[in-house]
Order: structure tokens, then sequence, then C-alpha cells
């Protein structure tokens, strides 16, 4: 891998090569190294059981504050939406594939949440 | 039938994903030898010191883990690590002092040249650890690197944090500066 820089010093390059296999060669114990490093870790980050209901009423909270906040932003955005699916022409094959898309993303979902990494 | 060793990029994604301690408890049985070998090469012998280091070292890979990409070895990523930690001490204490049996002055070539092969090889080799105390930080690293960890002079450029061309230059001068310490060695 290494060339001789210069010449003449071989015997150099030949003493350096061979101390470099002897430490490769040394396999220091372990000797409870690892067990005082993983004793030195962190401690992990542990959330606490209130924190998942806590940020549910958060968000909760937040929910009802804007519907009272603009309650008619949220009324316009709700009549306009049913009036674009109402006012479509929806046949059986429509109604099937909606449903089908439903379905699909609800079994995908609950596949996410079951999965055990 | 024992199961395929688990590699080390799995390992380091158990850690990052997980945070499984297991999986870092391995990763540093794996590799505790070779960093605190190089460490001790590093300090010149001193192992208590080295062995300081090496704990610090993989703390600060178990904090870094995230930002490991996976393009070089994770034993590169370590040294490079190691060789970060080695520095920031040196720093601190201003000067790696050596053993108190070593003295970089004392060299025993003259009287076992004459000597069998292996007693030749042993004394060569001890005075070419005395002879490392010598040389600068960066010169001495450089030739762990290279030599000791057998990286090529890419891997340890990327290691040290420098050029190549700088590597180079520090390992001619460290031969350099050995081969004057060692000239009772050479032939002829």
């Amino acid at each position: 891998m290494l060339n001789s820089e210069t010449d003449g010093d071989d015997w150099l390059e030949q003493a350096l090569r061979g101390e470099g296999h002897e430490h490769r060669s040394v396999y220091i114990a372990d000797d409870g190294f690892t067990a005082a490093v993983v004793a030195r870790l962190p401690r992990p980050v542990t959330v606490p059981a209130w924190r998942r209901a806590a940020v549910v009423l958060l968000w909760l909270c937040a929910g009802v504050a804007a519907l009272l906040i603009v309650p008619g932003a949220f009324d316009q955005a709700f009549r306009a939406t049913l009036g674009m699916i109402v006012g479509q022409h929806w046949g059986l094959a429509d109604v099937a594939g909606l449903l089908m898309l439903f379905a699909a993303m609800t079994w995908g979902a609950v596949v996410y949440a079951m999965r055990t990494d | 039938m024992s199961s395929p060793p688990v590699s080390d990029e799995a390992l380091i994604a158990r850690v990052v994903v997980s945070d499984d301690r297991h999986a870092f408890g391995e990763l540093v049985r794996r590799h505790q030898s070779a960093v605190r070998a190089t460490l001790r090469k590093l300090v010149a012998g001193n192992t208590a010191l080295a062995d300081d280091l090496a704990q610090e070292t993989f703390l600060l890979a178990y904090r870094k883990l995230k930002q490991f990409r996976q393009e070089a070895r994770f034993s590169t990523w370590l040294y490079r690590i190691a060789y970060n930690v080695f520095l920031a001490d040196a720093r601190r204490i201003k000067e790696v002092s050596m053993p108190e049996d070593m003295d970089p002055d004392e060299f025993s070539q003259g009287d076992v040249r004459t000597g069998t092969s292996t007693s030749r090889q042993a004394a060569l080799s001890i005075d070419l650890e005395r002879a490392m105390s010598v040389l600068s930080d960066a010169e001495r690293a450089a030739i762990v690197q290279c030599y000791h960890n057998d990286l090529s002079h890419e891997e340890a450029a990327i290691v040290l944090g420098c050029l190549v061309g700088t590597l180079k230059t520090h390992i001619l001068r460290a031969k350099q500066k050995l081969k004057a310490r060692l000239s009772a060695w050479a032939p002829g």
C-alpha cells in the first residue's frame, strides 16, 4: 500500500511495516471496557405517559379556539366542499371507486399502526 | 450452528433508530481493541490515558452516530473521532508525557545488532517505539494510521482531517526523523 518515499530507507520501511503488523495482531482484552462505556452513556429520554393525552387535549383546545374565533371561515369551507361533492354527477362506478379508495386507506393506516419494526 | 454475525451497519441502524444500547455495546466490543491500541500509540504508551481517551471516543461516537454517513468504514470514522479526542486532550495538557522509563535518547541499537534475528527484531521494535516519541503529534498520527492501522493515504487523510499531500509530507518528515534517530540500524 505504501511506497518507500526515498531510496535507501527500505530497512525503515520494513521495520515500520513489521511494527504495524505486530500492532494489528495484538488484541487488547475487553476487561470491562465495554461495560464502562455503556454505563457512561447518557440516560435514555423517557416520554411521560401523560404526554400523549396532553398533546391530544392541546390540539382539541386549539381546534375549538379556532372554531370560536373564525366560525364563518370553517362554515364557508365546509359548505363549499359539500356543494362541490353534491354538485357532481356520481355514478355507481364512482361510488365503488371511492369506497375502495377509502378501504385501502383504512387498511394501510391499520397495517402501519400495527407494524412491529 | 451459529448465526452469522450482524454487520456494523445493521448495529448502527439499531442504535440510531431505536437507541439499542446492546447494539452499541457490541460495536464497542468489536472496535475497542483497535481504538485503544491506536490511542496507546498516539500517547506514546500511556495506557491509562489512552483508555480514558478511548472511552471518550466511544461516548462521542454514540452522540454523533446519526451523523455517520457510511461514506467511510465505521472503523475509519472511529479513528477520526479518536484522533480529535487525542488532539483536544493534547492541547489541554500542552504536552503528552512519556512513561517514566522511556528516554528517547537511550537506544539499544549498538549492542544487539550482532544478536539473533529475533532479538535484533525485538530491539529494533523497542528503539522504533522510543524514536516515535520524538515525532510531532501530526507525524506520529500519520505513521500510526498508515502503518499501524494499515489505512490508505486517502483514508488516513480523512482520519487526520488533512489533504493527502500534507499527509505524505508528514510521513516523509517522520521517516527522516526516524532515520536520523535510528541511523545505527541502517545497513552498510
